[in-house]
């Protein structure tokens, strides 16, 4: 053969043999091969971007509803947080990890340029390229009919906007003068800010780019005061209330709120693959059934539900056990990340000058903490299953030491009261409730959000433990808006929550929860508001210990060696357990998971968390299948 | 008649408006507004909130305006079928309503069937056969169906249909059939969980209405014409059925108006503990979150329904009674 | 002849069986006095009847009705029960046994091994379920817990501080010891004993009906006596007034109101929110009542003659009118109390009523609500059946005061 006709023939060859190698290569549910098949579809190797991006699993089994129940119609937006479509992501060992984008490179947590996939799509089908994040930067972060506080504070660091770079159309840059560690771990998160839009689709809402009239008209339909709600109340990506506006999730809703149920369906161009180059998700469908918050465990044990952790807790996990072989499904317990199932904050903000000096007085804290009898807490409410432990890491985190769990957390009735006589409360009145320096009983009004049982049950076991040290607490349920008003006032002595949200830490995460951070961190609402306002509101920090906290925080936000964050975080741990801040109560609680037996692929031993871990997120979910008997 | 129906319509429009007045205050009771709600859950997002957003956003809402304006501004908006803008949810009112009014309506009316038919049967039987042991026992009955407390009842009753017939938990249909199309499997599953609420809400209004038709019947039965129609042979039964049963159905007609909120409002509790797709469960919420023009319009809605069930039924009376027709009404 | 007649007067001329077809019939005179003044003498038992009062005849109409006697005896009962709580409950009210969580309840024997020794329950063996994590109680036919009488302190659990004034340990039944418990209806999630909790629970469930009663009435009477008396225009405003409140809902209005109860004050005022709340939604009917009976009262003889001599309308009002109808109001607040207590239990078992720790049959009843009660421990949801047992007293009480409230009938 000649030569000089093997070039022609090899590029014919290739060019016929190509698309056929391409769709070989990558496969797609049932469901869309047949809208393919109609030409409603463009085939699966023009709807995966290049690369995809490859999950190591499968085989699975394309096909399915997969029946989740909510407890109220917002909660539509846990399907942004299942389906865990992220730019960067966690994977199950906690590594960050590209997602949507193809590549990330950081140089020293200052300038982030990000790479996005070619050839990536809306679930309309529209390009998702780098012209729906300048959209959003310039178009809505900027504009300020949209957001009149400027672009979110995440992206600020100390009040410096980054310096936002399109380099082509999939390659993007931010960069800060200073290091913004927060950044990264904000995308993978389960509510991520979301810095890119569907530019496309949202266009016609702004002004400076919808046609006058027609802007009007659809502000007048749907009795919007201005422009401005009107975009804000369809561009929502987090809240999946807007079955029009295209997403990158796996599964997009399809009903408009509220209902009853909401069919969530597989989004066609969504951008990951299995090994063996399947396209995800495997299931086709999530019904999400609302009902009542009481209902689902009476629906979960029915084997009306084939995948369920929100609203089961470990007092229903008796009666689920008993219905499991019946219906069909198995009941697994994963760990929580809550560094304390349940915690009290003193009010270290509380107006009462008297009150003030003793909450301030650490020798308090510690005869409280020393007061709580969490053996017997533990056997009563949690089945002996949780662990008697302070507010602070768990042992799963590398950071763990022993001490900061168990430090002045014992059950000490004498010490403590050694400590309360040792600090000016020795008198006592005649039902044995200690009295302060002018008189006033030692009674502590202690206040719930009035959700659960579980919390009132535990504060009854502390009372009588507290009796016998000489304080009294009277238990006052509330309402969740309530209860956070009057604690950000400072009205409430004292109040009870979880514990810190993510007790499984490493050194590169950020130490914000132990930290004067911000205002829902009930034990010093008003440090945290004064920074999350930059000064505006709230008060600055009159506490040298809590002044030392934020000083290390600070240091830990320019740290650059591992070494140096680990050393800073052992520090803020060690103070936190020598302060007892807040008296944290158990942890290491577990939360029962309803999984269908059909369903497979779904850990039997993991970690439920919310942030990192977005609860199911981080396990992938577009990874669960049914298999077919 | 006529005049009898333009009277009653008339008297019907103070009534409303009374009563749209009272539900505006009792809508603005609870201190605070919705947007002190807003603001306190967007910083504890982290989205601290300045003061010109505030007033931005309460002058957008209008609840920067006296609360007389408010209210006159949400009439004149209910009168011409704007009923407000939910905050909670974020949507108009009209779209949240309208889809629990059918439903309201299915159970609401069934059980006061459900109601009718056995008070009937239970009332007639006992009103033959006064002071005998059936008569004890069925009144015993009927007060047993008023003294338990429903919502309980509802509680064990789903849970031995589930067990004894499959049906799903909750709910007032399958969740398989909520976005489909109204087949007649859509409809028997509705059947199919509706004969609880039915039963549970009905039985406290069985009660009542039984002993007003058994002390109505009584009062039928000593009177001079069934004396005289017995003595002159006609059979029991025709005698019982041909003139004073007719008598003794007024009061199931004229006391629509007090079974209907009777109904209504045991159905708002029986639809928590059940979740059923009707109006108790958005109410509760929309009371808690103060959403107030959502709160408003199912309050304003739900009397509405009284006040037109009672003016149905003063209709039923005057069309079955000549001699109200003829007074102008004055027996009420 | 012979004055020999049981009267002491004298017979006619004839004995039976002599008479003659002519003889005047056989009579009797009496030899009494003639007495001009006296038309008929009363025997002690007809001047009783005759001269009795308006309360002594309803209370001897409702003497027949016996279910009715029965069930007012059962509420005096209950109320003492209510009063005296800390006496009849075994177990103060927030005492714990954190070593028996939801026990079941334990049936009372007599006979132990054929021997009679007295009332007891027998004791539990408790053990984890490994799979289920469900505490698992066996009867332990060995354990024999005696059952006291009249009986003071000696476990824990026993003191108590009646009505919060003075501390006592007096029981009606106490347990034996701290190792020999008495559960007569079980135990809740935190060890609480569900007997002790419901007598308790009494205690505000019943009192809320009485209070809220009171209130209502007061209104009731107030507005529908003015309107009643006055008549015209006042009488017609309030009956609109009346026709919009009744056309309202009640459990919506309710919600609604409780809503608007700040959650930050103390329990006491929200117990007392409460009751006003209830109360605010039955004067109606009450005030209906009122209404219609003062305006055909009024035209009554006595009314006018009270008039005529001078009485201010306040006295016409109190005096005369308002007890002439006093049967009706008792009647109707019988029937009314039941609604509070329905209406209460309703409220808290939505969370909108009171709240934990505060113990009432409806915070009870909201603590059951869920599936795992109806299968696991179906004990907890024991509070429901005085609620009915109350309501039922309560309705055949009315009735029979009801039937009773009219003697003259």
């Amino acid at each position: 053969m000649r030569l000089k006709y093997f070039a022609p023939a090899a590029a014919i060859v290739a060019l016929t043999l190509l698309p056929s190698l391409a769709s070989a290569d990558f496969g797609q549910s049932p469901m869309l091969a047949a809208e393919v098949a109609d030409g409603k579809l463009p085939p699966v190797d023009q709807r995966l971007p290049q690369p995809p991006r490859v999950i190591e699993t499968g085989p699975g089994a394309y096909g399915g509803d997969l029946r989740i129940a909510m407890a109220r119609s917002r909660d539509t937006r846990l399907m942004t947080v299942y389906g865990y479509a992220r730019l960067v992501g966690y994977d199950s060992g906690y590594n960050l990890v590209p997602d949507i984008l193809e590549s990330f490179e950081t140089v020293d947590d200052k300038v982030f340029t990000f790479k996005l996939r070619r050839g990536h799509k809306w679930s309309d089908g529209h390009p998702f390229t780098t012209e729906d994040f300048r959209y959003w930067w310039e178009d809505m972060a900027n504009n300020p009919d949209l957001s009149p506080l400027g672009p979110p504070i995440l992206l600020k660091v100390d009040g410096e906007v980054p310096n936002v770079e399109i380099l082509d159309e999939h390659t993007i840059r931010f960069s800060w003068s200073k290091p913004n560690p927060f950044f990264l771990p904000a995308l993978a998160g389960p509510r991520p800010p979301f810095i890119y839009r569907p530019a496309h689709y949202l266009k016609q809402f702004h002004k400076s780019y919808a046609a006058p009239e027609e802007l009007a008209t659809r502000i007048k339909k749907r009795r919007m005061r201005g422009w401005g709600p009107l975009h804000n109340s369809q561009d929502n990506l987090y809240d999946m209330d807007n079955p029009a506006l295209p997403t990158l999730q796996p599964w997009f809703n399809t009903i408009r709120p509220p209902a009853q149920q909401f069919v969530f369906v597989r989004n066609p161009y969504f951008h990951r693959v299995d090994a063996a180059g399947n396209q995800l998700p495997y299931i086709d469908r999530v019904l999400m059934n609302i009902s009542d918050g009481k209902l689902i465990p009476a629906k979960a044990s029915a084997g009306e539900i084939d995948l369920q952790a929100r609203n089961l807790f470990m007092s229903h996990f008796t009666f689920l056990k008993q219905s499991e072989k019946k219906e069909g499904f198995r009941t697994l317990l994963w760990d929580t990340s809550l560094g304390a199932r349940i915690a009290l904050y003193p009010n270290l903000h509380i107006a009462d000058p008297g009150w003030r000096a003793i909450f301030r007085n650490r020798d308090f804290r510690h005869a409280l903490s020393l007061a709580v009898d969490r053996e017997e807490i533990n056997e009563v409410i949690y089945f002996g299953l949780a662990q008697p432990a302070n507010n602070t890491v768990l042992p799963q985190s590398p950071l763990f030491r022993e001490e900061f769990q168990t430090k002045w957390a014992g059950f000490d009735l004498d010490r403590a009261n050694a400590l309360l006589d040792g600090i000016g409360l020795e008198k006592r009145d005649k039902d044995g409730v200690r009295l302060l320096p002018d008189g006033r009983r030692l009674e502590i009004v202690v206040e719930t959000a009035g959700e659960e049982t579980e919390q009132t049950d535990v504060l009854e076991l502390i009372h009588d433990s507290w009796l016998d040290i000489g304080v009294k607490i009277f238990t006052r349920p509330s309402q969740r808006e309530v209860f956070r008003n009057r604690v950000f006032a400072g009205e409430t002595m004292m109040g009870v929550w979880f514990g810190v949200n993510n007790g499984i830490v490493t050194a590169n995460m950020s130490p914000e929860e132990f930290v004067p951070t911000r205002q829902d961190q009930y034990q010093w609402p008003k440090w945290g508001q004064y920074f999350q306002t930059e000064g505006q509101a709230g008060d600055a920090i009159d506490m040298p210990a809590a002044q030392e906290l934020f000083d290390l925080f600070r240091r830990w936000q320019s740290a650059t060696s591992d070494a140096a964050r680990t050393e800073i975080w052992e520090r803020i741990l060690q103070i936190n357990a020598d302060e007892t801040f807040t008296i944290g109560v158990v942890c290491c609680t577990k939360q029962p998971v309803v999984v269908m037996n059909a369903l497979r692929n779904v850990p039997d031993d993991a970690i439920y968390a919310w942030d990192p871990g977005a609860h199911f997120g981080i396990y992938l979910p577009d990874t669960f299948y049914f298999e077919r008997p | 008649m006529f005049r009898y129906i333009v009277h009653r319509l008339l008297l019907m429009i103070p009534t409303l408006l009374a009563v749209s007045a009272i539900v505006f205050v009792i809508i603005q009771l609870p201190p605070g507004d919705y947007l002190e709600t807003l603001i306190a859950e967007m910083a504890s997002r982290g989205e601290a909130v300045d003061q010109n957003q505030i007033e931005a956003l309460r002058r957008a809402y209008g609840l920067d305006k006296s609360p007389v304006e408010q209210y006159f501004s949400w009439l004149f908006g209910l009168l011409q079928g704007d009923f407000g803008w939910s905050f909670e949810h974020n949507r108009p009112v009209s779209e949240l309503i309208g889809q629990r009014i059918l439903l309201t309506f299915v159970v609401t009316f069934s059980t006061i069937a459900f109601i009718w038919i056995v008070s009937f049967v239970i009332g007639t039987y006992v009103a033959t056969r006064q002071y005998s042991v059936s008569d004890h026992v069925a009144t015993l009955i009927g007060y047993l169906g008023l003294a338990t407390p429903n919502f309980l009842l509802a509680l064990v009753l789903m849970y031995f249909a589930n067990q004894w017939f499959d049906t799903s938990i909750g709910g007032i249909m399958d969740d398989k059939y909520r976005n489909a199309p109204w087949t007649l499997d859509k409809m028997l599953s509705v059947l199919e969980h509706l004969w609880i609420p039915v039963i549970v809400i009905g039985t406290s209004g069985t009660a009542g209405m039984i002993r007003r038709l058994r002390a109505n019947l009584l009062d039928e039965l000593q009177k001079q014409y069934v004396v005289t129609g017995r003595a002159k042979g006609l059979a029991p039964r025709k005698l019982l059925w041909k003139y004073p049963l007719r008598m003794a159905l007024n009061p199931f007609i004229a006391d629509i108006g007090s079974i209907l909120p009777e109904v209504i409002s045991g159905s708002a509790v029986v639809a928590v503990v059940l979740n059923l797709d009707i109006t108790g469960r958005m109410l509760l919420d929309a009371l808690r979150a103060q959403d107030m023009f959502l709160a408003g319009s199912f309050l304003m809605f739900l009397a509405l329904l009284v006040v037109i069930g009672t003016l149905l039924s003063d209709l039923a009376l005057a069309a079955l009674d000549p001699r109200i027709r003829l007074s102008g009404g004055a027996t009420r | 002849m012979s004055a020999d007649t049981p009267n002491g007067g004298s017979p006619g001329n004839n004995e039976p069986g002599n008479e003659k077809p002519n003889d005047p019939i056989p009579h009797f005179v009496s030899d009494e006095p003639f007495n001009a003044d006296v038309e008929v003498v009363l025997t002690a038992e007809q001047e009783k009847y005759y001269m009795a009062s308006q309360w002594k005849l309803m209370w001897w109409k409702l003497k027949r009705h016996k279910i009715a006697v029965a069930a007012g005896f059962f509420l005096i009962f209950l109320y003492l029960v209510a009063a005296f709580a800390e006496v009849f409950a075994p177990y103060e009210l927030q005492h714990r046994d954190v070593r028996n969580v939801y026990a079941p309840p334990q049936a009372v024997h007599l006979f132990h091994e054929g021997k009679l020794v007295g009332p007891f329950v027998y004791g539990y063996n408790a053990r984890r379920d490994p799979e289920t994590l469900q505490k698992i109680y066996t009867v332990d036919t060995n354990k024999v817990h005696r059952i006291r009488f009249f009986c003071s302190g000696g476990y824990p659990g026993s003191e108590y501080e009646f009505w919060g004034l003075f501390k006592g340990d007096f029981h009606l039944f106490c347990p034996e010891s701290r190792r020999a418990p008495v559960f007569l209806l079980g135990t809740d999630r935190l060890g609480r004993d569900m007997l002790s909790r419901i007598i308790y629970g009494s205690r505000i469930s019943l009192s809320i009906g009485l209070i809220g009663i009171v209130l209502s009435f007061g209104l009731g009477i107030i507005i529908g006596g003015v309107a009643g008396f006055y008549g015209g225009w006042v009488d017609n405003g309030v009956q609109r007034l009346i026709e919009v409140l009744k056309s309202f809902p009640r459990l919506p209005l309710w919600m609604a109101l409780s809503a608007s109860l700040p959650a930050k004050w103390s329990p006491i005022v929200i117990y007392f929110g409460i009751t006003l709340i209830l109360a605010m939604l039955d004067w109606p009917s009450l005030a209906r009542a009122v209404r219609s009976k003062l305006l055909s009262l009024r035209e009554e003889d006595f009314a006018i003659a009270a008039n005529l001599m001078g009485a201010s309308t306040k006295r016409i009002i109190g005096r005369h009118l308002v007890p002439s109808f006093a049967s009706h109001l008792i009647a109707s607040a019988s029937l009314a109390i039941p609604e509070m207590i329905l209406g209460e239990t309703a409220l808290s078992f939505l969370g909108l009523g009171l709240r934990p720790p505060v113990t009432s049959w409806g915070v009870l009843l909201n603590e059951a609500q869920n599936i795992q009660v109806v299968v696991l421990y179906p004990w907890l949801m024991a509070p429901m059946i005085p609620v009915i047992l109350t309501i039922l007293a309560f309705n055949f009480l009315g009735d029979g005061l009801r039937d009773a409230a009219d003697p003259y009938k």
